[in-house]
């Protein structure tokens, strides 16, 4: 479904900030696949988001969803196959508008944006089946505005907006980061409950070790813009916090000895 | 008096595209003094030259959408920065409005208009004229409240209130700040076209500064009618552009000299768009935001 081969970003090149990002990143993800992914700070997580999303356009390797070489094309045009959820509660939705106009506007991704009204009455029951879901008693304020909500309630509306139109790639970016720890644990929830309904295929970034193990049926581990450990099925059953944290500190050996050498 | 009514209404068209930019997409585009007298100039060029008034008027329309499709272009496409691209626009159109008029002022008065019945009929100034112009200005209100409710018209809302999402839903924001460029200058050189034939004449001059009117209609209407629900976001606009007219008005007949209009006008907005930022003002948005969170998050506390 998703096929990334040997992604390189490399930010500011051919200036004295150069920074590669990205270097040489191969990724497959089976129709179905959840994979959460972990690495230090700057590792280059966001990065392989934001160069599968359209934002950034790599210096090298290609990017395939559903067979389709997405690679060069802007944001908007890969929004056809890809759903997001950004780690800002406030990045996936419009402030201005009502809960009901923001899912019309995701109800609409993927498809052209003619004249017909954006919020019918048949959509109307849609989006509040969709809403009573999420147990956050939304679907009784479909024309409050979504600048009034709060951050975890913005999060969760994002994460319906983004699955609920059964994208082919789901991508979330530390979208439980922002929130406290029962917000947390409910879009947590969600997250689980929406991928498994719709089954989707989800690339999920994440800080928390627990959560990278306990989501999903593979685990990546990024650093310094590469893929370093791999974990899948069973074998992430298995595993436990303290075998990341081993992975973690064996880098930290390895970049010793090479500041040392 | 009643006159005033009438211009605040066809300028309410003008103000409805102001909102529209301003507003709406965000974007501050400066390209309506030039577009609306490029619309002035086609519609008069045009009646001039012996076509019917309603293909002209429909023409001075569309030549200031073709006005707003340039400044969206250069935005978009060249990258030029928003305020920028409007004023490349709005002088490149001086230029251009000469061209279509071929002299500095063209007289429409001896020729038939769309408001020639009505002038013959001496209803221009009385309250039948101001009731087909309510008319008028209700409808393309309506059409444009119509408009951003559909799914490209809520693709162009998002487009000024959160960019990067409706991207990723997406949505080109290029296409859809050159449509609502486009859209909105079409509104003012229609309105440019109207006023050229309510006022009997076009003239190389008669946009200058027309972007703070549109401004100070937004501004007052907003602060007369806060709403935004529905249709009252459009009605304020339209309200807001009846009551800069009439104060411009009650200014002129307390004497003041009509070469000062510009400088009143300007200070106008400014105060309007200080005053909300004194302590006072802000305070009472701070308790009405509050009030409205409380009232957001009862819902959620019944529920946990
Ligand atoms: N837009 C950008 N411009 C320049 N450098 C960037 C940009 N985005 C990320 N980087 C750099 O690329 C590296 C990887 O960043 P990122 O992908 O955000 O890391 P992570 O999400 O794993 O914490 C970092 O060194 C970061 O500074
Ligand atoms: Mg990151």
């Amino acid at each position: 479904m998703l096929e990334v081969r040997n992604l390189r970003k490399i930010f500011f090149q051919h200036t004295p900030n150069e920074k590669v990002a990205l270097d040489g990143v191969d990724l497959t993800l089976a129709e179905g696949d959840f994979v959460t992914v972990i690495g230090s700070n700057g590792a280059g997580k966001s990065t392989l988001l934001n160069v599968v999303a359209g934002e950034f356009r790599p210096e090298g390797g290609t990017v395939h969803i559903d067979g389709a070489d997405v690679t060069k094309l802007p944001v908007h045009k890969v929004a056809r196959w890809v759903g997001r959820v950004f780690q800002d509660p406030m990045a996936g939705t419009t402030p201005h508008g009502t809960i009901e106009q923001n899912l019309a506007m995701a109800f609409a991704r993927g498809r052209t944006r003619g004249l017909r009204t954006g919020v019918t009455r048949a959509k109307r029951e849609i989006f509040r089946e969709e809403l009573k879901a999420l147990e956050l008693d939304l679907e009784n304020r479909l024309r409050t505005d979504v600048g009034l909500l709060s951050g975890g309630q913005r999060q969760a509306l994002s994460l319906l907006m983004a699955t609920f139109s059964q994208p082919k790639i789901l991508l979330l970016d530390e979208h439980t980061a922002a929130l406290d720890p029962a917000r947390a644990a409910l879009v947590t929830r969600l997250t689980d409950e929406a991928v498994a309904r719709h089954g989707l295929t989800t690339l999920m970034v994440t800080h928390n070790m627990h959560q990278a193990l306990a989501m999903g049926n593979r685990l990546i581990m990024m650093h310094e813009g590469r893929i370093i450990y791999e974990l899948a099925g069973e074998q992430k059953q298995r595993a436990t916090t303290d075998d990341l944290l081993h992975e973690f500190e064996k880098l930290k050996a390895v970049s010793d000895r090479t500041l040392l050498a | 008096m009643l006159s005033a009514l009438d211009l605040g209404l066809i300028y309410g068209l003008m103000a409805l595209g102001v909102y529209l930019t301003f507003r709406v997409l965000d974007f501050p585009d400066l390209t309506v003094d030039g577009s609306f007298t490029t619309g002035a100039a086609v519609t008069a060029s045009l009646i001039i030259a012996g076509q019917s008034p309603w293909l002209a008027t429909a023409a001075g329309a569309v030549a200031g959408a073709i006005a707003g499709l340039v400044t969206g272009m250069l935005h978009t496409k060249g990258k030029i920065n928003p305020l920028l691209a409007g004023i490349l626009t709005q002088i490149a159109l001086y230029s251009i409005n000469l061209r279509i008029m071929g002299r500095a002022n063209l007289p429409l008065l001896r020729t038939d208009t769309l408001l020639s019945g009505l002038r013959d009929d001496r209803h221009l100034g009385t309250w039948v004229s101001v009731a087909v112009f309510a008319v008028v200005v209700l409808v393309f209100m309506l059409a444009l409240d119509w408009f951003l409710n559909t799914d490209l018209g809520l693709a162009l809302q998002a487009t000024g209130d959160n960019e990067r999402m409706i991207r990723a839903q997406g949505v080109s924001t290029d296409n859809t700040k050159i449509l609502g460029l486009a859209v909105s200058n079409g509104l003012v050189g229609l309105a440019g076209g109207l006023i050229a034939q309510y006022q009997g004449f076009a003239d190389i001059g008669m946009g200058i500064g027309l972007i703070v009117a549109g401004l100070a209609s937004v501004i007052i209407g907003q602060a007369v009618i806060p709403g935004r629900r529905f249709i009252f976001a459009t009605l304020a606009v339209v309200v807001g552009s009846v009551v800069y007219r009439i104060v411009i008005q009650l200014a002129l007949q307390a004497g003041a000299d009509p070469n000062d209009m510009k400088l009143i006008s300007a200070i106008l907005v400014i105060a309007a768009l200080l005053l909300p930022r004194l302590g006072v003002f802000r305070h009472m948005r701070a308790r009405r935001r509050e009030r409205l969170i409380e009232a957001a998050a009862k819902g959620e506390a019944a529920r946990a």
